[in-house]
């Protein structure tokens, strides 16, 4: 446990310097007064001191975190990982497919895999779900959501 | 008495039959969010900012600020039935409510606290009514430079509350000013930390951080643990007998203080309004030690100070146009979607929207009583849903909810981006509250204290020549100093005892 936190403290660190080296190329003060730079560099500045004292603070015996699993165990990391998968999967597939076919396919994964429901059950609600939010954001909301690009599901009215 | 007309004016705009289905929906949709598992007000509000886009300015707020006392409601249900706060405002209620449940007095705790929570937000309207005039007058007086010190304030109030973890909410609170800082400079327009990609012009979206920060981040963490179903309590009349009516009399009206009284202070959460109300209670009872085995004043009190707390919160909101708690900051970023900056400035020039909404409080606290108690059965069967159901809708929900601030799948990956930063944070141990404030404070930040700078020539010493600043960041210099003045002490006394020996 102490190097994941030790390695988080190490990416805040990192992050911070990259904040500097950004903010360094901005104006940090004008004839007017402080540019776009002077604030988020100054934020960098103190972020990377907040984060180096902190990976002193778990690094001596006093401030160690306490011990355990930072991460599930196996099942639970690929219920976890499955989720993420499904989103990602969603949301760079949801130009091609549409809207209405996305959603139809992420509540029917995440409803039988992850979530464990009979398969009549998780027809019916990944059914009812993509068609109702799509009516309930497209229709009555006027939210733009994409439509298949696939000639097939466009064909279709997806 | 003009308080009592511009009162009058706003329940004329909140009575309207389109305002008054807005503050049900919001009543009823709040709720809903407080009973849900894994989506508290925070992410809640964030997701349903979206419903709002096609309403005029003042059904949006008044929606969303029904949604959000609705979940201080909501919350209360699976603390009493469930024995797991629905939000946690309420986590402090499972003590003596699961207990009064266990014995079967479910039905009484939950009416108990309807009632409570009733009037705790009734009081913190009017406290509200009372306080816009001369709040508004006052926050008309400052500039940048005390608006600066106010926001330095009420963050470093905040952080300091985190108490130990004081480091870490110092790391969140600039983590979020730094994602502030992506898009276009507040001041001179020039593009920052956006990469070359146009969709960071306008800055990060504020819905779909919050989205991933707080609803995703929550649903990956129960994803971890097999979705098994929970168990809810039997529940029982809803009749309170006399002795509980006197019993609650007094810790509600102690609640209504205490919670009306912390939502004016910046950074002070429900949870700390609802814990100091148990701790009061604790005290001021001739049993304590009967607290924790199913005793009405451990129900009333704090239920009635998160609610207070919740309308009172918006005090600060409405008249500095400062948000006191992260859910009244994605209120204020929903204020900002439509247009409209709360503040002083909202008294003045659209004192129909404010008036308005701050008469639909009434209205909202009226629905809920109203709406609760009868329809408790139908709250009950909601959490009978099996979870492996549920999350798979609100995962849904949050990609169209994210996809929609502008119609762009970018949003969406986003949100997934910062589910998997607030999952990992919240294994650190990060406090994730301080973000959202910061996030949505970062530019008006930035403008006070650049415009300040630009006032004096780079001089600091502006700082020093009001004296509101110079109190406000006295006391923000002392909250943040006072753990390391702690911590010497105790090194010095371990010192001594060694010596000692």
């Amino acid at each position: 446990m102490q190097r994941i936190h030790q390695g988080a403290a190490l990416c805040f660190t990192a992050f911070s310097a990259f904040v500097v080296w950004e903010s360094w190329n901005l104006e940090y003060y004008t004839p007017l007064g402080p540019g776009a730079g002077f604030f988020p560099l100054w934020l960098g500045v103190v972020m990377a001191g907040l984060s180096l004292i902190w990976l002193v603070r778990i690094s001596g015996r006093k401030g160690r975190p306490k011990e355990g699993l930072f991460l599930p165990e196996r099942e639970g990391t690929v219920r976890l990982l499955s989720v993420l998968g499904a989103m990602l999967a969603a949301t760079l597939l949801m130009d091609f497919l549409g809207f209405q076919s996305v959603m139809f396919l992420l509540l029917f994964f995440l409803l039988l895999i992850p979530g464990r429901q009979t398969i009549w059950l998780t027809l019916v609600v990944a059914l009812l779900g993509s068609v109702g939010i799509y009516h309930l954001f497209g229709r009555y909301l006027d939210v733009q959501l994409p439509k298949a690009t696939l000639v097939f599901l466009a064909g279709l009215g997806l | 008495m003009e308080a009592i007309q511009n009162l009058l004016m706003g329940f004329a705009v909140a009575l309207t039959p389109q305002n008054l289905a807005f503050a049900f929906l919001g009543s009823v949709l709040g709720t809903l969010i407080g009973v849900l598992p894994g989506v508290g007000p925070v992410a809640g509000v964030a997701m349903l900012i979206p419903l709002t886009f096609q309403m005029n300015p003042t059904g949006a707020i008044i929606m969303l600020t029904a949604l959000f006392y609705g979940t201080q409601y909501g919350g209360t249900i699976t603390s009493v039935l469930l024995n797991v706060p629905g939000e946690a405002a309420s986590a402090i209620t499972c003590l003596d409510g699961y207990a009064m449940a266990k014995q079967g007095r479910a039905g009484v705790a939950l009416s108990v606290a309807a009632v409570g929570s009733f009037i705790g937000g009734t009081v913190a309207t009017i406290a509200l009514v009372v306080a816009a005039g001369p709040l508004t007058r006052m926050a008309l007086q400052f500039g940048p430079v005390e608006f600066f010190a106010l926001i330095t304030l009420g963050l470093s109030l905040l952080m300091g509350l985190a108490g130990q973890s004081m480091l870490k909410a110092l790391m969140m609170g600039i983590f979020g000013l730094v994602l502030a800082m992506v898009g276009m400079d507040p001041v001179r327009g020039l593009p920052r930390f956006t990469f070359g990609r146009m969709e960071f012009m306008d800055g990060i979206g504020f819905v779909p951080v919050i989205m991933g920060l707080f609803g995703l981040a929550e649903i990956l963490v129960n994803t971890e643990e097999k979705l098994a179903q929970v168990s809810v309590a039997k529940m029982s009349s809803l009749v309170p007998g006399k002795q509980e009516i006197r019993d609650s009399a007094g810790p509600i009206l102690r609640g209504s203080v205490i919670g009306t009284f912390l939502g004016l202070v910046p950074g002070m959460t429900g949870s700390a309004a609802s814990f100091l109300s148990y701790i009061a209670e604790k005290k001021v009872s001739k049993y304590p030690d009967r607290f924790g085995t199913g005793m009405i004043e451990g129900v009333a009190g704090p239920e009635t100070a998160n609610n207070a707390h919740a309308n009172g919160a918006l005090i600060p909101l409405f008249t500095l146009g400062i948000p006191a708690s992260p859910t009244v900051a994605v209120i204020m970023g929903a204020f900002m979607m439509h247009g409209l900056i709360p503040g002083p400035f909202l008294f003045k020039e659209h004192a129909d929207v404010a008036w308005g909404v701050i008469a639909s409080f009434y209205v909202g606290n009226v629905i809920l009583l109203i709406l609760n108690l009868p329809l408790i059965g139908i709250w009950v069967k909601i959490l009978k849903i099996p979870y492996g159901l549920l999350f798979a809708v609100i995962v849904a929900f949050m990609m169209v909810g994210s996809y929609s601030v502008s119609n762009s799948t970018f949003d969406i990956l986003v949100m997934v981006l910062f589910g998997v930063i607030g999952y990992l944070l919240r294994k650190l141990d990060f406090p994730l509250a301080p973000v959202v404030l910061t996030l949505i404070l970062g530019p008006l930040m930035e403008r006070s204290l650049r415009t300040a700078l630009d006032m004096s020539q780079g001089d600091l010493g502006i700082f020093l020549e009001s004296p509101i600043a110079v109190v406000l960041l006295s006391l923000a210099l002392l909250i943040l100093i006072a753990p390391a003045f702690r911590f010497f002490r105790k090194k010095k006394g371990i010192l001594s005892g060694e010596e000692g020996v």
